[in-house]
């Protein structure tokens, strides 16, 4: 017999909690972060195949690879069948690899299962279906939390987004996926649990009486939307739920797109079609450290060489051939996170070759977001009528996940509901505490 | 960029949100600040660049860079050397140190004076005679700050400073006396390189005595002599390890062998495994290896102490391998007994060392055997066995990236 714990397995940040009836114990699963009861979701698998998450990851993957040494040789990987009316031939295909890569970075692992297209990937030798990854990492996760509680970790409950895709079959999939990783990363059964849900559960902790409440739960990865009755255990009533895949990392990107391109030769480099791919890749997290190899090096230099905007492209090599992609996005996603207290922040890193410096107010970024503003308007709206509850009807509106600090999604719930309705719940823990509830429940 | 746009950006943020326009007016301060005194810089640089200035500043900049990469080519084999024994920036008298050595391992080391150097002078005279073993008594010039790296027929080698081979009786050499860097279990000494200026180049090369090549990044060779292992060059029984010499990619390789049959081509042609270049005859072996770098011709020198001279446009670039090469001997000169003993891409500032069949070691200045044609006779027997060819070093460091010193 095991202990049975909650787990938020994020998209930015994942968590661990127990509780036993009395108190909610959320587990500083991650000593060495700031915050050390949220671990960074992050993977990061050495050449030897030793696995490290959260901040741990980060310092080695800092370590072993910024400013590193590389050396790409031409690899074999197969081979292509060509039949054509009145011929056939085999074609080979090769692939460059650095020899001297140390390890395999992963972010964003929760986001693959949203993806219809991504099944897993190769490290050094190895492949890693996307249900290997997610369960290196919640093995990585219970092996660290049954070190702190000393005992041996049986039964958990996962949370999940209300929806992983718009496509039931592809839904069901992605769930059946983090099942499937679940129990290869050890653990004897395995629950979900809706994550609004289970912010729900834990904000009900704090009701005196029953209430009408929305549960804004807007992570790194999804927004997901509840609307329920709570405050009464024995009746408790979901009228709507909602979700639309747009969060943290969408803004991100769309920083990355409308402010840091220019600084990449965005804008100066006009008909160079592989620099112009190379400029457009950066937004794109997964694909910006795969374009290390020497042709795209070759295309770079060539074009500095002929002065297409050298400061520049020199600029983008160093981001690319330095490894600082994983310092690039946090950058980012540091100067969004300033702009939810306050009214400027500066995007800025400087590295070899290369000097970003953007101011960049509270305004250009809502400017930069406007159409996902409207889209996560046009769904909460759509999530209130499915409801049947007038504005005026739902009595708190409880935010939680990192994304719902931003301040114009606040004035967004406060134009709608009121602002003495809008109430912050813990921003990164809620989700995490309410599933450690559901899983004692289900004990 | 700063855009007029990003600047009204600025501006209705401040309209919008008052409170925020002190941090704004702060960070653009600060970033003024900071480039104001970037600009600065930047304009006393520019001053110093048109003034030539900078341009001294670099040189020396470089030729400081180039010693600490020696030091710490040194390191890198394992050797401490404190501070005092080589002081870091201080222009040092450079000596030449010839290398005497054999299959054995065993080595004998002469420091001579550069300015006192003397054309055809005799250096010293080799009391012994030659060991056992089928490779030839080798000869090595080299500065006295260089690493060397001693290569075994194994595959195997050990690095030191040349510092650390004692120095032998300066008339009088003698093999009993000889520093040996003993070789293992049916091991011999195949060639010992200077290595501390590796780094410069990008690419090693690898010769087998029966003209087979592969070729490696310095970078790798680097972390293989760490290892103290580069692997022997050899695929076929019958050969055995000859040297390596260092490259950039579009410099041109050339091997020479013992009955003057050449072999020509750009680096980044030749092969990265082991693969025979030019197809030698059976009594046939190389005997020099060499780039030609800016060098204007190459000098050939004969068991019989002839100087045979080309100009380097002479070469010609084989278009495959496994060929026959380029033959520099007619075929009656080679039915005759002529054979090559060493080769090298010469200017006018080149000398040479010779190890005559009697012992004798007498040095030239190259330009006068290529006017004569041949080493002058009497000085010591006709016969040479060995011939290495090197450039007077200067006081202060200044980096070459012609291989001027070449293995013959």
């Amino acid at each position: 017999m095991g202990v049975n714990v909650g787990i938020d397995f994020g998209t930015s940040n994942s968590g661990v909690a127990i509780y036993q009836g009395e108190q909610i114990q959320i587990l500083p699963i991650d000593t060495k972060n700031i915050v050390p009861e949220v671990v960074k979701t992050i993977l990061y698998i050495t050449r030897d195949y030793r696995t490290f998450i959260g901040q741990e990851a980060v310092e080695l993957y800092y370590k072993q690879n910024i400013n590193r040494q590389r050396h790409f040789v031409k690899k074999w990987t197969g081979e292509i069948d060509y039949h054509g009316a009145d011929m056939h031939y085999v074609r080979d295909v090769y692939v460059y690899i650095d020899e001297l890569q140390p390890g395999r970075l992963m972010q964003f692992i929760k986001t693959a299962l949203r993806s219809e297209k991504y099944t897993g990937t190769q490290v050094f030798d190895r492949f890693y279906s996307l249900s290997d990854i997610i369960s290196t990492y919640l093995e990585a996760l219970k092996q660290r939390a049954e070190a702190l509680i000393k005992d041996e970790i049986s039964h958990v409950t996962l949370g999940r987004p209300v929806k992983f895709s718009q496509n039931p079959e592809l839904d069901q999939k992605a769930q059946d996926t983090l099942q499937q990783a679940a129990l290869e990363a050890g653990f004897k059964r395995v629950e979900f649990e809706l994550e609004p849900i289970a912010a729900a559960l834990y904000y009900e902790r704090s009701l005196s009486k029953p209430q009408n409440v929305l549960i804004f739960d807007f992570g790194g990865g999804t927004l997901d939307l509840t609307i329920m009755r709570l405050g009464d255990p024995h009746d408790r009533r979901v009228y709507a739920s909602g979700g639309i895949g747009i969060a943290g990392s969408d803004f991100d990107r769309a920083i990355i797109q409308n402010r840091m391109l220019s600084h990449f030769g965005k804008g100066q480099v006009q008909h160079d079609p592989e620099i112009l791919n190379l400029i457009n890749t950066i937004p794109d997290w997964a694909a910006l450290p795969e374009l290390s190899t020497p042709l795209a090096r070759g295309a770079l230099q060539r074009a500095i060489q002929a002065r297409e905007a050298p400061v520049r492209l020199k600029a983008l090599e160093s981001l690319i051939f330095n490894d600082l992609a994983f310092s690039f996005y946090n950058m980012v996603e540091t100067t969004k996170i300033t702009l939810s207290t306050q009214g400027a922040a500066i995007a800025e890193m400087k590295e070899k070759d290369l000097d970003i410096w953007e101011l960049y107010t509270r305004l250009q970024f809502e400017k930069d977001i406007l159409e996902q503003r409207q889209q996560i308007e046009k769904v909460l709206l759509d999530t209130l009528s499915a409801s049947g509850l007038e504005p005026a009807q739902i009595d708190a509106v409880v935010k939680t996940g990192g994304s719902s600090n931003i301040p114009v999604f606040i004035e967004m719930l406060a134009r709608i509901f009121g602002s003495e309705k809008v109430k912050s719940s813990d921003v990164f823990n809620s989700v995490t505490a309410g599933l450690a509830i559901r899983a004692y429940q289900s004990a | 960029m700063i855009s007029q746009d990003k600047i009204d950006e600025w501006i209705r943020e401040v309209q919008e949100r008052p409170a925020s326009a002190e941090l704004i007016i702060r960070y653009i301060a600060n970033r003024l600040s900071e480039l104001s005194s970037r600009a600065d810089e930047l304009a006393a640089d520019n001053i110093e660049l048109l003034s030539g200035r900078k341009v001294e500043e670099y040189e020396n900049r470089i030729a400081s860079l180039e010693y600490q990469l020696e030091l710490l080519k040194r390191q890198f084999g394992g050797e401490v050397i404190l501070p005092s024994e080589v002081p870091a920036l201080k222009p040092m008298v450079e000596t030449i140190n010839l290398l005497v050595y054999n299959p054995l391992g065993q080595v004998l080391r002469l420091e001579i004076d550069p300015t006192s150097l003397v054309s055809g002078e005799t250096l010293a005279v080799l009391n012994a005679q030659a060991p056992p073993g089928d490779t030839p008594i080798n000869l090595l010039v080299t500065g006295s700050r260089e690493e060397l790296l001693f290569i075994f027929d194994s595959g195997r080698t050990v690095a030191m400073p040349v510092s650390q081979v004692p120095l032998s009786n300066k008339v009088d050499l003698d093999w009993t006396q000889a520093f040996i860097q003993e070789p293992q279990v049916k091991e011999e000494l195949a060639a010992i390189q200077p290595i501390a200026k590796m780094t410069l180049y990008e690419t090693c090369l690898q010769a087998s005595r029966r003209g087979f090549v592969k070729k490696m990044k310095t970078s790798f060779l680097a972390s293989h002599i760490t290892e103290n292992y580069i692997g022997s060059g050899v695929k076929v029984r019958a050969d055995k390890t000859w040297g390596i010499t260092f490259a950039n990619k579009d410099d041109a390789y050339s091997l020479v062998s013992q009955e003057g049959y050449i072999f020509s081509m750009q680096v980044e042609r030749l092969p990265v495994a082991i693969d025979e270049v030019i197809r030698l005859g059976i009594t046939d072996h190389i005997v020099s290896a060499f780039i030609v770098g800016q060098k204007p011709s190459i000098l050939f020198i004969t068991q019989n102490g002839k100087a045979v001279h080309r100009d380097a446009s002479w070469l010609e670039a084989a278009t495959s391998f496994k060929t026959k090469g380029q033959a520099l001997l007619s075929r009656e000169r080679r039915e005759g007994g002529t054979r090559i003993v060493g080769a090298a891409p010469v200017d006018d500032e080149a000398w040479g060392v010779f190890l005559h069949g009697d012992g004798a070691i007498t040095s030239y200045q190259l330009r006068e055997l290529i006017s004569s044609g041949s080493i002058p006779s009497g000085k010591s027997s006709g016969v040479v066995l060995s011939f290495w060819c090197f450039t007077r070093p200067e006081a202060t460091p200044k980096p070459n990236r012609d291989r001027s010193d070449q293995r013959s």
